[in-house]
């Protein structure tokens, strides 16, 4: 029976066999030409070749070599700062920087367990104001400050 | 001297009001983010590139060069006062440094650290002005096989001086290759692996691939294992200053890891981390009194230092020279180099002189800030790190998305953003350094170009490598390199230097 020794190599191996086999696959149409002529597809191709040959040596090393273990998924923290990266892009256009900040940064609060709103919604509303100066005023940046645009 | 005249021009650029005032605000904001515990100069740079994109070419890349002096300064604060160091440069500051704010002498740590930072910086920029314009030179005698194999050997050196496993930095530097060459190729025009999307036409974006592996993973990292809560060492304004003793054993110090600096910044693949650590090493074997190393001596802190400053200044010398970033921090700067417009490379030297010379002396400028306006703001900065974490990281993310948002109102922007935070997110699982694979993403696409022109020029022979001797002598260190890393004793070296604590 192998044994996994190295859960984080095993995981890297199998990403970089991945990787490296897209880039096999989805440049496959590609003109390789040749040395002399090098088509569009002949570095992407080389380079995906390598990256599968190491991933190919990294997953296999991790049957022989002892490795640190994969750390446990959290999903909240992840998931919470991506939900509020969606907030603001759908939002910025519709209800303009200043409310979008706010939303998102009370979204982002809740990567945490115990939240405290009332603390929370204070310190957005002053970074909120903070970045509308800055980006807004400051910086001229494209972007409406409030819903009316 | 012509030296002193271009650097005149530099400074009569450098030093308007508006320049100045941006220098200013880099130094601050850039120490204000490095400060913070376990952000490094790469997320900090990351997280406040966008705030220059408004500026004209040159003020944006003085405040990104303050930005970058700024977080390093920052850094060793840190690691000074809290013993964590938020970069790997700042490491051996963290050995030596902390031992002396332990029994007391925190203030003196901090002055000597900035003023051996000072010092080297001086040195640097004299460096830079002196070098620049003779290695411009010889970049005019480099030819597509020279550059290729300057490249292979940039690369190969990022993946030594990466953390954790060598053969996975290899992967992460084709990776970052693979990534680069999304988009049309300028050669035959095709698009390749854009997907059909045309947000990916001209490439990916360099700032949703930054901020999303860098600024939005460092968030979670920080969110799954909350960092230890370790209070500052507190430390009065007037304790300040060295004793004359500690002063007398500095300033050689000082001196050599300036030198040390200056020659390793230069170096394909060099930087702050090497002369930080190689400075350390020297120290270690040259003192009369090995016994105080490991309790806090001073030579400790001011030969890394200044060994980081001054590595810090040179390897601009290859980006603006060559147009070829040394490593993943000036991997950024080209980043934002390319994003104002500017190719990097020797005619930038020549066509924008002031763009040069002024960023030159904006370097000397950003120093002397960091010493007469940052350090008697210690106080503040060590405030900081009293912040509690909950109120920074929300402000953080809320910056990387209008930094995103402002360079391009696209929703294409924000959903790579996400993508690369989750591909980091997965990166970091698996133990894998997203560093290397951002100089492989810049590198990407000058690498084909220049293997492409090689190989048509010697129709297909790849011994032209080894017929142009610049080429042959580039690659030849790289061979060496390899050869340092499979021989175990160096290896050794390098597993302990970079272990995590």
């Amino acid at each position: 029976m192998l044994k996994v020794k190295s859960p984080q190599d095993l995981g890297a191996g199998i990403m970089f066999l991945l990787i490296g086999l897209a880039g096999i696959v989805l440049g496959r149409d590609l003109d390789f030409g040749s040395a002399r002529n090098m088509g569009p597809g002949y570095f992407p191709l080389l380079i995906s070749g390598f990256i599968v040959l190491i991933g190919a040596v990294v997953a296999g090393r991790s049957f022989t070599l002892e490795g640190p273990a994969i750390e446990r998924l959290q999903l909240r923290p992840i998931l919470m700062l991506l939900v509020a990266l969606a907030v603001f892009s759908f939002l910025i256009k519709e209800i303009g920087v200043v409310l979008t900040s706010i939303l998102m940064m009370v979204v982002a609060a809740y990567a945490r367990p115990n939240v405290n709103i009332v603390e929370t919604v204070i310190f957005a509303i002053c970074v909120a104001t903070f970045v509308a100066v800055v980006f807004v005023f400051g910086l001229n940046q494209p972007m409406p400050l409030w819903w009316n645009g | 001297m012509e030296m002193f005249e271009h650097l005149a021009t530099g400074f009569v650029a450098a030093a308007s009001v508006q320049n100045l005032v941006f220098c200013l605000i880099g130094v601050l904001l850039g120490t204000l983010i490095g400060v913070l515990p376990g952000i490094g100069p790469i997320p900090t740079l990351a997280i406040l590139l966008p705030i220059t994109f408004g500026l004209d070419p040159l003020s944006a890349l003085i405040m990104m060069a303050g930005i970058y002096y700024g977080a390093q300064y920052g850094g060793s604060t840190t690691s000074i006062l809290v013993n964590m160091p938020g970069e790997a440069s700042s490491v051996v500051t963290c050995i030596e440094g902390h031992q002396m704010a332990k029994r007391g002498r925190a203030g003196s740590a901090l002055a000597t650290a900035a003023l051996a930072s000072f010092f080297a910086g001086c040195v640097g920029t004299v460096f830079l002005a002196a070098f620049g314009p003779i290695l411009s030179k010889v970049a005019q005698q480099f030819t597509s096989p020279d550059y290729f194999s300057l490249m292979v050997l940039g690369l190969v050196m990022a993946v030594v001086l990466a953390h954790g496993s060598l053969l996975k930095a290899v992967a992460m530097v084709l990776i970052g290759l693979l990534l680069g060459l999304v988009g049309t190729d300028v050669n035959s025009g095709l698009t390749r692996y854009t997907f059909g999307i045309d947000g990916l036409w001209e490439g990916i974006d360099f700032l949703p691939l930054v901020l999303g592996l860098f600024g939005i993973v460092e968030i979670i990292r920080n969110l799954e294992n909350p960092p230890a809560h370790r209070t500052p060492i507190s430390t009065r304004l007037r304790d300040l200053w060295p004793t004359r003793d500690e002063f007398r054993l500095a300033w050689p110090a000082a001196v050599r890891g300036t030198g040390l600096g200056s020659i390793l910044g230069i170096l394909p693949g060099g930087g702050a981390v090497l002369a930080s650590f190689a400075s350390y090493t020297v120290e270690k074997k040259i003192t009369r009194q090995p016994e105080r190393f490991g309790n806090g001596a001073i030579e400790g802190v001011a030969g890394p230092e200044a060994a980081n400053n001054a590595a810090a200044q040179t390897s601009f010398i290859p980006l603006l020279t060559l147009g070829i970033p040394s490593n993943p921090v000036m991997a950024i700067m080209m980043g934002a180099m390319i994003i104002q417009g500017i190719q990097p490379g020797a005619a930038v030297m020549t066509a924008r002189p002031e763009l040069f010379w002024g960023m030159v002396a904006s370097m000397w400028i950003g120093n002397l800030m960091l010493v007469v306006i940052n350090l008697p703001m210690l106080g503040i900065w060590v405030k900081l790190l009293s912040v509690p974490y909950r109120f920074l990281y929300p402000a953080i993310l809320l910056f990387c998305a209008v930094g995103v948002y402002s360079t391009s109102t696209e929703p294409f922007m924000m959903v790579l953003m996400i993508v690369f935070s989750i591909f980091g997110y997965v990166l970091m699982k698996f133990g894998c350094e997203p560093a290397p694979l951002v100089l492989g993403f810049i590198l990407g696409p000058l690498m084909e170009t220049n293997l492409r022109r090689s190989l048509t020029l010697s129709r297909g022979d790849p011994m032209i490598f080894l017929d142009r001797p610049i080429s042959a002598g580039l690659l030849i260190a790289t061979l060496l390199v390899i050869a340092l890393i499979v021989f175990p004793q160096f290896r050794k070296t390098r597993e302990v230097a970079f272990q995590e604590d």
